[in-house]
C-alpha cells in the first residue's frame, strides 16, 4: 500500500515535489550563501526548470492521487491534461518572474532578501500547482490559503514602503474575508452532501433530494473565493490597489499565474461538480434549476466593461494594466461561460497568449520604471525616440492586448468569438467586441504617448542588451502565434480534457 | 439519546458568521477587523463539526484541524502586515490607509 | 527538385533578411549585390531542376503539391502553406527568377554609388519572395498574400527615391497613386475570393477547380466571380480603366521598371486569369469583357506611345499595350498563347527597359529622346541589343515576339472575329512604328545633346552582359512555341506543355470553326509586311527627314495634343472622380456627415462612456471596507436573484 502511494507521488506529482523540495533548498541556501544573491537566483531557476521539464513529461497522464480510505474511488488530487496545462503556465510564468526579479530596480537594494522572496514565491507556486489539480474541498481550501498567504507577504515585500504595505494590508483584509465566506460556503456544501470530494458531490447531486436554495447559497459563497482570485467584478476591488502598490514582478505574477490557478479551480468546480454530462457536440449540460450560465455571463460582461471603462481614466500605467487584467479576466470567464469544449479550448489558447503579452507589457513597463522610478504615463513620453527597441516591443504587447492582427492577442480573441458564436451567444459576443473597441483607446494612448508626445525632460532610458533580448524573446511568440497559430491551438487541444469527463 | 438538534448549532454559527461579516464591514481598527475574520472562520468550523457529528462522518472534523492551522497562519501574517503599516503610518485605522484610489 | 521548390521562396527571403538586417553594416556593394542576386540565381537553378524533373514525368503527374505546413484551420476552412508545381507555375517561376536574376546583376552596376544600395536589394529580394508566393501558391490565400506583397514592394520601389521630384509632383505621390489604384483592384479580387469560398466552400485551387469543372454551379455565379477577379487583374496588370498608375510608376529606378513594371508583377493579372481559366471559361460574358478591355487597352496605349518623348514613358505605354494583347489572348480562350506572350514579352521588354536604363545611365539621367540622337557609336552594345529587342517587339519574322504575337493575332481571328484581328494588327503596326521612332531618335541621326555637359559612354560589363543574355533570349526564346503552321501537327511544344493546365477550360469553351492554313498565311503576311513597312517608315522619317514628322504633327495639332496628353485621362479622373470625391467628402462627408452626425454620435457616445466610467471610477475610493460593502451588496443582489428564480 505504502509503495503504491510513493509510486503515485513520484509519477504524478514531480513538479510539486520539486517545488516543495525547492523551498527547503532555497531556505538552506539562504542560510549558507546569503551574500551571494546571484547563486540564489540561479538555484531558483534550476529548480523551476526541473519542475517545468517534469510537468512536460507528465503530459497526457491522468490519475487520482491520495485515495481516501477503502472503497472510495476518488482521490484528493486529480492529475489530468487541464491541470497539467495550468501547471505548465504557472511554472513557466514563475521562470519569467525570476528573470523579472533579477533585472528589477526595486529589488536591487540591500534590503531585498532574495532567499525569503523565493521561499514565498515557491510557496505561491506550490499553492497554484495543488489548486489546479485539487479535487477535494479540503485540499482546495488549504492550497488556496497557501497561495494567498504567500502572496499577501509578497505584495508588501518592499520593507518600509508605504505603498507596498498598504497594498499588502488591503490584500490581506479582502482576501481573508473572501476566503472566510468561501469556507462557510464549503461547510454548508459539506452539510448538504456529507462529503468534501468534488467527484463524490457530483454523484450525490444527481439525486433530486437536494435543497436548491441552500445549494445555491453555498455555491455562491464558494464562488466568492474563486472570483476573488480571478478578480471578477464585483470581487475585483482589491486588484487595482494591490497591483499598483506591489513590487512590479509580484504584480505581473499575480496578474497571470494566480489568475490561471483561479480559473483552473473554477473549471474543475463547475465541470466536475455541476455538469450532468458532456453532449456529443461538446456542450456541457447543467442539471441545476438556477441559470448559472447566465450568472457567469453577467459577471464576465461586468468584469470586462468595468475593467475597460475604468482603465480609460488611469494615468498610472501599472494601474491601467491592473484594470486591463480585470477586463481580460472577463474575456476568459466568458470563454468558460460558453460551457463547451470549444470554450475550454478558447480559454486555454487565451491564457497561454495572455501570459506572454501581459508579462511582456509589465516587463517593458518595468524597464521604464527602473530608470524613471515611477510608472506614470508621462514617463513614457517620447520613448519611441529615446529607446526605439523598447517602444517597439511595448507597442507590440499593447496591440496584442487589444487583439489586433497579426498578433497573438487576436488569435485568442478569434477563438473566443468562434466559441461564443458556436454557442449561439450573440449578445455577449457583441458586447465583448464593443469592449475590445473601448480598450483600444487606452492601449493606444500609451503608444501615442511614446511616439507623438515630446518628452518633458531629456533623461535617457537605457536598457542593457540582456534586457532587450529577454523582452524580444517575449515579443517573438506573440508575433509567431499571431501568424502561425496552428501549433499552439493543436497543443492546447490536447489539454482540454478533465479527469472523469 | 437526547442531543441538541443540529439546527441550534447552525443558527449559532450563522449568527457568528453575521457578526463577523458586520465587524469586517464597520470596524475601523484593522486588528478588530482581523478578529472579526477569525470569527467568520470559527463559525465555519462550528458548522463543519456540527455536520460531522450529525452525519457521523469524520471528514468535517479533519477539515476543522486544517482550518485552525490556516487561521493561525493567517492571523500571524495579518498581524505582521499591520505592524509594518503601523511602523510607516503610526495608525491602524483602515479608512486612513488610502493612497491608492480611482 | 520539386520537393525543394519551397526553397525558391525561402532563399530570396533569406537574402531579404540578410540584406535588410545587416545591409547597413555590410556597406560593401559587391557583397550586398552578390547576396541579392545570388539568392535569386539559386532560386532559378532550383526552378530549372524542377522543370526538368517535371518534364521527365508522364503528363498526368505533372501537377504536384508541396505542403510546407498547415497555416491555420478555422471551422472547415483549412489553409496550408503549400505550393503547386505544374507547367504553368513552373513556367512563370522560371521567368521571374531567370529575368529577375539578370536584372539583379544589372542593378549592381546601375545602382552603383546610390546611398540606398542595400535598401534597393532588400526590397528587390522581398519582391521576388512575394512574387514566388503569388505564382506557386496552391490556394487563393497564399496567392493573395503574394498579390499584396508585390503591391507593397512595388510601392516601396516606385518611391525608392522618395525625395526626388517626378513630373508635376513628387516620387512619393507617384508611389501613392500606384498603391491606391492597386487597392481598388485588390478589393475586387478580395470580393472574388470571398465569393469563391461561399460557392465552393474551399479556397484550394485543386478543389475549387475540380468543383467548378464538375459544373453544379449556375453561370451567373461564375460571371460574378470572374468579374470580380478580372477587376483585380485590371488593377495589377494596368488595364483600362485602372492603367493610370503604370506610366507614373516609371518614377522608380529603371531596373525596377524592368523587373516589376514590365516583366513580372504586371503579368500577375494574366497569370491569375490563366490560373482560374476554368472559372473564366464558364463565364462567356466576362470572356467578351476581357477581350474588349484588352483590345481597347492595347490600342489606346499604343496610340499614346506614338508621341511620347520620355524614353521610359514610351516603354511604359508599350507595356500597357502588350498587356492588353495578353488579355485578348486569354479572352478568346487562347490561354497558352497569353502565357507564351508573357514569357517573350518578359525577355524583350526587360531588355528594352534595361537598354533604356543603360542609355539614361550614359546620358547622365536625361530621359527625353528629343535630346538624344546618334548614340549608336557611343554605346554599341546597348545599341545592338536594344535594336534586337525593338525588332522582337515589332514582330519581325523569326524573332520571339513574332511567334507569340502572331499566335495571338491568329486566335483573335479564328476564335473571335475579323474586326478584332484588324484592331490588333493595327496595334501591332503602331507598336512597330513607335518602337522605331524611339530607336531612330535615340541611336541614329544627329547628336542633339550638349557635348560640353554630356559625354555618352557605354555601361560597364555588369550591365551589358545581362543585356546580351536577354538579347539572345529575345531572338531564340520563341522557338519553343513555333506555330503548328510551320512545325506540323503537335509541333507547338509550349502549347503542348501547358495543355494539361488548360484542358478543363478548353473543354468548356465552344469549338471553333476550322480555318485553312491559307487564311493563316495570308493574315500573317499582311500583318508582318505592314509592320515592316511601319518600321522602315518610322526609321526613315525620324533619322533623315525630321521636318516631315514635325509637319505632320503640326497638321494634326489637335490629335497630337490629345495623344501627347494621353487622352487627358489623368485630367478626366481628376475632374470626374477625384475632385468630386474631394468636394463630396469635404462638403458633405466632412462638414455634415462627419462633423454633425458622426462626430456628434461619437462624441455623444464618448461622453456617455466618460460619464459612466467616471461614476464607476468613484467606487474605487481606496478604503478597503467600502470595497467589502460593495462586494456584500453584489452578493446580496445575486442571492435575491437565486431565491426568486427558484
Amino acid at each position: 500500500m505504502g509503495n503504491i502511494i510513493i509510486n503515485d507521488l513520484w509519477s504524478f506529482l514531480k513538479p510539486e515535489i520539486f517545488i516543495a523540495g525547492g523551498i527547503f533548498i532555497i531556505l538552506l541556501a539562504d542560510l549558507v550563501i546569503r551574500d551571494n544573491r546571484k547563486a540564489i537566483h540561479f538555484t531558483a531557476l534550476i529548480i523551476l526548470i526541473a519542475a517545468f521539464a517534469s510537468a512536460l513529461l507528465q503530459m497526457g497522464t491522468e490519475s487520482f492521487i491520495f485515495y481516501l480510505g477503502k472503497g472510495n474511488n476518488h482521490g484528493l488530487l486529480a492529475v489530468d491534461p487541464m491541470s497539467t496545462f495550468i501547471k505548465l503556465i504557472t511554472i513557466f510564468s514563475t521562470i519569467l518572474i525570476v528573470i523579472f526579479t533579477i533585472t528589477s530596480e526595486e529589488f536591487k537594494g540591500s534590503k531585498f532578501k532574495s532567499g525569503e522572496f523565493y521561499t514565498l514565491l515557491f510557496g505561491m507556486l506550490l499553492g497554484m500547482l495543488l489548486l489546479s489539480s485539487g479535487a477535494d474541498l479540503i485540499i482546495i481550501y488549504v492550497s488556496l490559503e497557501l497561495l494567498s498567504l504567500s502572496s499577501y507577504v509578497l505584495a508588501g515585500f518592499i520593507a518600509g514602503s508605504n505603498r507596498s504595505s498598504e497594498a499588502s494590508l488591503k490584500y490581506v483584509i479582502y482576501g481573508a474575508t473572501s476566503s472566510g465566506i468561501m469556507l462557510f460556503g464549503i461547510s454548508i456544501l459539506y452539510g448538504l452532501t456529507g462529503t468534501t470530494n468534488l467527484y463524490a458531490i457530483h454523484t450525490i447531486l444527481v439525486s433530486p433530494h437536494v435543497n436548491y436554495l441552500t445549494l445555491g447559497l453555498s455555491i455562491l459563497m464558494i464562488f466568492i473565493g474563486i472570483g476573488f482570485k480571478i478578480s471578477a467584478v464585483p470581487f475585483h476591488f482589491w486588484t487595482p490597489d494591490v497591483y499598483e502598490g506591489s513590487p512590479l514582478p509580484v504584480t505581473a505574477y499575480l496578474s497571470v499565474a494566480s489568475k490561471a490557478a483561479g480559473f483552473a479551480l473554477l473549471i474543475r468546480f463547475i465541470k466536475v461538480g455541476f455538469i450532468s454530462s458532456v453532449g456529443t457536440n461538446g456542450f456541457w449540460n447543467f442539471y441545476e434549476n438556477f441559470d448559472w450560465q447566465l450568472f457567469l455571463i453577467i459577471l464576465s460582461i461586468a468584469s470586462m466593461t468595468v475593467g475597460n471603462l475604468t482603465a480609460l481614466w488611469q494615468n498610472n500605467v501599472k494601474r491601467m494594466l491592473a484594470y486591463s487584467s480585470i477586463a481580460h479576466a472577463g474575456y476568459m470567464l466568458l470563454a468558460i461561460a460558453v460551457l463547451s469544449e470549444k470554450g475550454m479550448l478558447a480559454f486555454l489558447v487565451y491564457i497561454a497568449i495572455y501570459m506572454f503579452m501581459n508579462l511582456g507589457a509589465f516587463y517593458a513597463v518595468m524597464l521604464v520604471a527602473n530608470k524613471k522610478g515611477n510608472e506614470e504615463i508621462s514617463s513614457f513620453a517620447g520613448l519611441g525616440y529615446k529607446n526605439p527597441y523598447l517602444a517597439f516591443g511595448l507597442s507590440i504587447f499593447l496591440i496584442s492586448l487589444t487583439g489586433i492582427p497579426p498578433t497573438g492577442g487576436f488569435i485568442g480573441k478569434l477563438y473566443l468569438f468562434i466559441a461564443l458564436l458556436d454557442g449561439d451567444m450573440y449578445w455577449p459576443a457583441l458586447i465583448a467586441l464593443l469592449n475590445t473597441v473601448i480598450s483600444l483607446y487606452y492601449y493606444v494612448r500609451i503608444i501615442k504617448e511614446m511616439y507623438l508626445t515630446k518628452a518633458l525632460d531629456d533623461t535617457t532610458i537605457e536598457t542593457s542588451k540582456t534586457e532587450l533580448t529577454f523582452m524580444f524573446a517575449l515579443v517573438a511568440p506573440i508575433l509567431v502565434f499571431g501568424i502561425y497559430f496552428t501549433p499552439l491551438v493543436n497543443f492546447c487541444t490536447n489539454f482540454v480534457r478533465i479527469l472523469g469527463f | 439519546m437526547n442531543s441538541i438538534p443540529i439546527e441550534y448549532y447552525l443558527i449559532l454559527s450563522a449568527f457568528m458568521f453575521s457578526i463577523g461579516v458586520t465587524g469586517v464591514l464597520i470596524r475601523r481598527n484593522a486588528i478588530v477587523v482581523f478578529m472579526s475574520i477569525e470569527l467568520m472562520l470559527n463559525s465555519a468550523n462550528l458548522t463543519l463539526v456540527a455536520f460531522s457529528s450529525y452525519l457521523g462522518n469524520p471528514i468535517g472534523q479533519v477539515f476543522v484541524f486544517f482550518v485552525m492551522t490556516v487561521a493561525a497562519a493567517e492571523a500571524a501574517v495579518g498581524l505582521a502586515i499591520i505592524i509594518a503599516i503601523f511602523r510607516n503610518k503610526l495608525t491602524v485605522n483602515i479608512d486612513e490607509i488610502n493612497i491608492f484610489k480611482w | 527538385m520539386i520537393d525543394l521548390i519551397h526553397f525558391t521562396i525561402i532563399i530570396p527571403l533569406v537574402g531579404f533578411l540578410i540584406n535588410g538586417l545587416l545591409g547597413r553594416k555590410i556597406k560593401n556593394e559587391k557583397v550586398i549585390g552578390a547576396i541579392g542576386s545570388g539568392a535569386v540565381g539559386i532560386a532559378f537553378i532550383i526552378a530549372l531542376g524542377a522543370l526538368f524533373q517535371l518534364l521527365s514525368l508522364p503528363e498526368s503527374e505533372r501537377s504536384q503539391v508541396v505542403t510546407l505546413f498547415n497555416w491555420f484551420s478555422v471551422g472547415n476552412l483549412e489553409i496550408n502553406f503549400a505550393y503547386l508545381v505544374d507547367p504553368l507555375s513552373i513556367t512563370m517561376a522560371l521567368i521571374v527568377t531567370g529575368v529577375g536574376f539578370l536584372i539583379h546583376v544589372y542593378s549592381i552596376g546601375y545602382m552603383h554609388g546610390d546611398k540606398g544600395f542595400w535598401r534597393f536589394f532588400t526590397y528587390m529580394n522581398l519582391f521576388i519572395f512575394a512574387m514566388m508566393n503569388l505564382i506557386l501558391g496552391d490556394n487563393f490565400v497564399v496567392l493573395f498574400l503574394g498579390w499584396e506583397g508585390v503591391g507593397l514592394c512595388s510601392y516601396l520601389l516606385i518611391g525608392f527615391w522618395y525625395d526626388r521630384k517626378f513630373e508635376k509632383g513628387t516620387v512619393a505621390q507617384a508611389a501613392k497613386k500606384a498603391f491606391i489604384v492597386n487597392r481598388i483592384g485588390d478589393f475586387g479580387f478580395l470580393l472574388g475570393m470571398f465569393l469563391i469560398y461561399l460557392t465552393f466552400d474551399s479556397l484550394n485551387f485543386t478543389e475549387v477547380f475540380s468543383k467548378a469543372a464538375s459544373g453544379a454551379v449556375p453561370e451567373a455565379t461564375f460571371t460574378l466571380i470572374a468579374l470580380f477577379l478580372f477587376i483585380g487583374a485590371t488593377g495589377k496588370s494596368a488595364q483600362i480603366p485602372l492603367y493610370v498608375w503604370l506610366p507614373d510608376a516609371m518614377a522608380g529606378p529603371t531596373p525596377v521598371s524592368a523587373l516589376i513594371h514590365a516583366a513580372t508583377m504586371v503579368t500577375a493579372g494574366v497569370y491569375m486569369v490563366a490560373r482560374t481559366s476554368i472559372i473564366f471559361a464558364s463565364a462567356p460574358a466576362i470572356m467578351t469583357v476581357v477581350v474588349i478591355v484588352g483590345i481597347l487597352t492595347a490600342f489606346f496605349a499604343a496610340t499614346i506611345g506614338l508621341v511620347q518623348n520620355d524614353i521610359k514613358k514610351v516603354l511604359a505605354y508599350s507595356t500597357v499595350s502588350q498587356l492588353g494583347y495578353m488579355f485578348v489572348a486569354c479572352g478568346v480562350g487562347a490561354f497558352s498563347a497569353g502565357i507564351f506572350h508573357v514569357m517573350t514579352h518578359a525577355f524583350f521588354k526587360a531588355l528594352l527597359f534595361l537598354g533604356a536604363g543603360s542609355v539614361i545611365h550614359g546620358m547622365h539621367e536625361e530621359q527625353n529622346i528629343q535630346n538624344y540622337g546618334g548614340l549608336k557609336k557611343h554605346m554599341p552594345v546597348t545599341y545592338l541589343t536594344f535594336i534586337i529587342a525593338a525588332f522582337a517587339i515589332s514582330g519581325f519574322p523569326g524573332l520571339s515576339g513574332f511567334f507569340s504575337k502572331d499566335e495571338i493575332l491568329w486566335y483573335s481571328y479564328s476564335n473571335f472575329s475579323l474586326g478584332l484581328w484588324i484592331i490588333a494588327a493595327l496595334t501591332a503596326v503602331m507598336t512597330a512604328f513607335y518602337m522605331f521612332r524611339l530607336v531612330s531618335l535615340t541611336f541614329f541621326g544627329e547628336e542633339r545633346f550638349d557635348h560640353h555637359k554630356v559625354h555618352p559612354h557605354e555601361s560597364p560589363k555588369v550591365m551589358t552582359v545581362p543585356l546580351m543574355v536577354l538579347a539572345f533570349l529575345s531572338v531564340f526564346g520563341g522557338y519553343i512555341g513555333v506555330p503548328e503552321l510551320f512545325s506540323g501537327e503537335g509541333g507547338n511544344k509550349f502549347h503542348h506543355w501547358l495543355e494539361p493546365v488548360f484542358a478543363a477550360a478548353n473543354g468548356r469553351l465552344a469549338e471553333n470553326a476550322e480555318h485553312s492554313h491559307f487564311e493563316e498565311i495570308l493574315l500573317m503576311a499582311l500583318s508582318v509586311s505592314a509592320a515592316i513597312i511601319a518600321m522602315w517608315f518610322a526609321w526613315k522619317i525620324f533619322t533623315t527627314n525630321k521636318e516631315l514628322a514635325e509637319k505632320t504633327s503640326n497638321k494634326f495639332k489637335g490629335l497630337y495634343n490629345i495623344l501627347f496628353n494621353k487622352y487627358f485621362v489623368d485630367e478626366f479622373y481628376e475632374k470626374a472622380v477625384i475632385s468630386p470625391i474631394n468636394k463630396f467628402s469635404e462638403g458633405f462627408l466632412w462638414k455634415i456627415a462627419d462633423v454633425r452626425l458622426i462626430d456628434g454620435f461619437v462624441n455623444g457616445t464618448a461622453g456617455l462612456i466618460d460619464n459612466i466610467s467616471g461614476t464607476i471610477k468613484r467606487l474605487q475610493n481606496g478604503i478597503a471596507q467600502f470595497y467589502a460593502v460593495i462586494m456584500m451588496t453584489g452578493i446580496a443582489i445575486i442571492l435575491f436573484w437565486i431565491i426568486f428564480s427558484l
